[in-house]
């Protein structure tokens, strides 16, 4: 229909290599682009507050795990433990004297550091064990986190974010919040985009598939793997920290926990491994699927329609959620990426049912 | 197309100045208590094409493992172009100019057939992660530099039709040639293929014997050749080796190898002599 290639024909590389070749492609992310920077004047506070800005940080959260679960197919039971370390590091160091734009890569930093020493166990293992042993980190760092005094101020204690400036300018209020985190969002996603279209991607995923073909071309699979890893934890830090200082404005340690590190993985399975739009769609159904099902069964029970006690009421958003995991793993592993990628390639071609070949 | 009477030449002219391409001397490797490389000494000369054949289990691949440095020889030493590669790790093979397809195709899925061809140039370009962050800047370029040289090998196998296509969905004698243009793409000097005519019928296997030879002809790469095909062995290569469990029984001219007598009898065993 709009998704027209009959037409398009590039002769430079350059616009063959181009990130959409398709023009509508090119006008629909403008026009996303547009809505997200406007976003603070046309939607109201609760909505840029409370839905978009949570949003667009665990989409940039979510991406960085993609990178090494998608691309490099590593899996990692422990990102949120990577997001915690680079959320209290941020924090620590904003605290120190340090200009909040210096705190965040520093956070990321330290992020990447102590993730590559856990990346070290996937030069050993693989697959489950890899699991396990990414698990064990997410329940170390949690322990050290709520345990030691001059990182989270104690067990039960809570750590305010600090005042902060970017750029010399003071940030207060949603709407610069919700612009420093789209800035983040915005630099991991144009990273994430280029991926997909350099020696450095097709090496990861050369990696992901065959180690031992990735070896003979050339590719170190270690040192590969252990790139991955630090990347992925390094966007894993900046996106804690960003969430710690523009979203919760404090942090606890159980905003780090495991079921937090069980939600990141949801979304890059559900969403679509190595996918951008993918990480995005997940990220966005694994936060509003919780909220839609509440409202949903709290307005069935109201309308009487389930007579049910308060108590069993509540799992029932819980059991759907699970359901929805189950069926998207069951009917579509690809995730959310592949129904769009679908649906966009029935309209490449709509009347039709088939391309040229 | 280069004439019969020239290749001799070619190898010849190279082989007076330059070391041999490959050498191997007396490479022996085991597993557990099964000695699947005894005492192997080869010579490549370069610019030649070298056939090894042997049954099924007799070596041909352990030895290309072995130069390629997945399973290091035990014993001997491999010498290529005159510097010793005994046990260099496999990804520090391929920039020394060293490339192989694998017999049971390993092409890596869910890349499209491009990216497939894109990742052989992988020696020759800088993949880091900042030059991704600042792709425009520190990428593109070198990206585009590379896409050319691989639309050259596209264009040289005749790739043109599937360049982008997903490989899962390409037949597999393209994708053999796929595989081809991979090794291709880093420009080896020495390229090792490892049955690359398994399973394709006769108008397959004649592309791919002009593939190898244009490559030879074009580039002077050295080609260590591992096929079962006799015909195309007997016809394209200069010299050959027979393997027959782990040990080189005959080593020469195609066509003397092929008549000698312990060849014969390692392939049909001494069925011939009883019936003669």
């Amino acid at each position: 229909m709009f998704y027209r290639l009959a037409g398009i024909r590039h002769t430079r590389y350059a616009a063959d290599r181009q990130l959409w070749p398709v023009p509508v492609d090119r006008a629909q992310i403008a026009a996303l682009t547009a809505f997200a920077a406007a976003a603070p004047l046309l939607l109201s506070n609760l909505y840029l507050g409370s839905y978009l800005l949570p949003w667009i940080i665990w989409s940039t959260a979510a991406l960085g795990l993609n990178l090494l679960m998608g691309w490099a197919g590593q899996i990692h039971l422990g990102y949120a433990a990577v997001m915690a370390i680079g959320a209290y590091s941020t924090i620590h160091i904003v605290r120190a004297g340090l200009p909040f734009e210096l705190a965040i890569i520093g956070g990321g930093l330290l992020s990447a550091v102590i993730g590559l020493v856990f990346g070290f166990a996937a030069l050993r293992v693989k697959g489950l064990y890899l699991a396990i042993s990414t698990l064990a980190m997410q329940y170390l760092v949690d322990w050290i986190v709520s345990h030691v005094q001059a990182i989270s101020g104690g067990s039960q204690a809570t750590l305010q974010a600090p005042a902060f400036r970017v750029l010399g300018l003071p940030v207060a209020g949603d709407m610069m919040r919700y612009y420093v985190a789209l800035a983040v969002c915005l630099v991991v996603t144009s990273f994430l985009l280029n991926v997909g279209r350099t020696s450095f991607g097709r090496a990861l995923a050369a990696v992901r598939e065959k180690d031992f073909a990735a070896a003979i071309v050339g590719v170190d699979p270690f040192y590969f793997k252990l790139l991955a890893f630090w990347c992925s934890s390094f966007v894993g830090g900046i996106a804690g920290a960003v969430l710690a200082f523009c979203y919760y404005r404090a942090v606890t340690p159980e905003q780090f926990n495991l079921d937090v590190s069980i939600q990141a993985v949801a979304m890059v399975i559900v969403g679509g491994l190595g996918s951008v739009i993918g990480s995005y769609l997940g990220a966005a159904l694994v936060l509003l699927a919780p909220i839609m099902l509440n409202n949903l069964v709290a307005a069935l029970a109201r309308a009487g329609a389930l007579p049910m006690s308060e108590e069993v009421l509540s799992h029932i958003p819980l059991i759907l959620y699970g359901g929805l995991i189950v069926g998207f793993l069951l009917f579509e592993p690809l995730g959310l990426a592949k129904v769009y990628d679908n649906l966009r390639n029935y309209f490449l071609v709509w009347p039709f049912r088939h391309a040229r070949r | 197309m280069i004439n019969d009477d020239d290749r001799p030449q070619t190898s010849g002219d190279r082989g007076v100045a330059a070391p041999p391409s490959l050498e191997c001397r007396d490479v022996a490797r085991s597993f557990g208590g099964l000695k699947a490389l005894k005492d192997i000494s080869l010579v490549l000369e370069s610019g030649s094409i070298f056939g090894l054949v042997g049954p099924n289990g007799s070596g041909k691949t352990t030895l290309v493992n072995a130069i390629t440095g997945f399973y290091p020889p035990q014993q001997g030493r491999i010498l290529y172009r005159g510097r010793d590669i005994t046990g260099t790790r496999p990804h520090r093979v391929a920039p020394l100019g060293i490339a192989r397809t694998f017999q049971n195709l390993a092409l890596f899925r869910g890349m499209s057939v491009l990216d497939n061809i894109l990742i052989g140039r992988h020696i020759h370009m800088r993949s880091s992660a900042l030059a991704t962050l600042f792709y425009w800047w520190w990428a593109e370029r070198d990206e585009i530099r590379q896409r050319r040289r691989v639309e050259e090998v596209i264009d040289f196998l005749q790739l043109e039709d599937v360049r982008d296509e997903p490989i899962d969905v390409v037949p597999l004698g393209l994708q053999k040639r796929v595989e081809l243009a991979r090794a291709l793409a880093a420009e080896p000097q020495l390229l090792i293929l490892d049955e690359p005519m398994a399973g394709m019928n006769q108008e397959e296997k004649e592309y791919m014997a002009r593939f190898i030879l244009d490559t030879r002809d074009e580039h002077g790469t050295t080609v260590l050749l591992i096929e079962h095909h006799m015909d195309v062995v007997a016809s394209i290569c200069d010299r050959m080796a027979v393997l027959s469990y782990g040990e080189l029984i005959a080593e020469g001219e195609p066509g003397t190898v092929l008549a000698d007598e312990r060849v014969v009898a390692a392939y049909l065993g001494k069925a011939r002599r009883r019936a003669a």
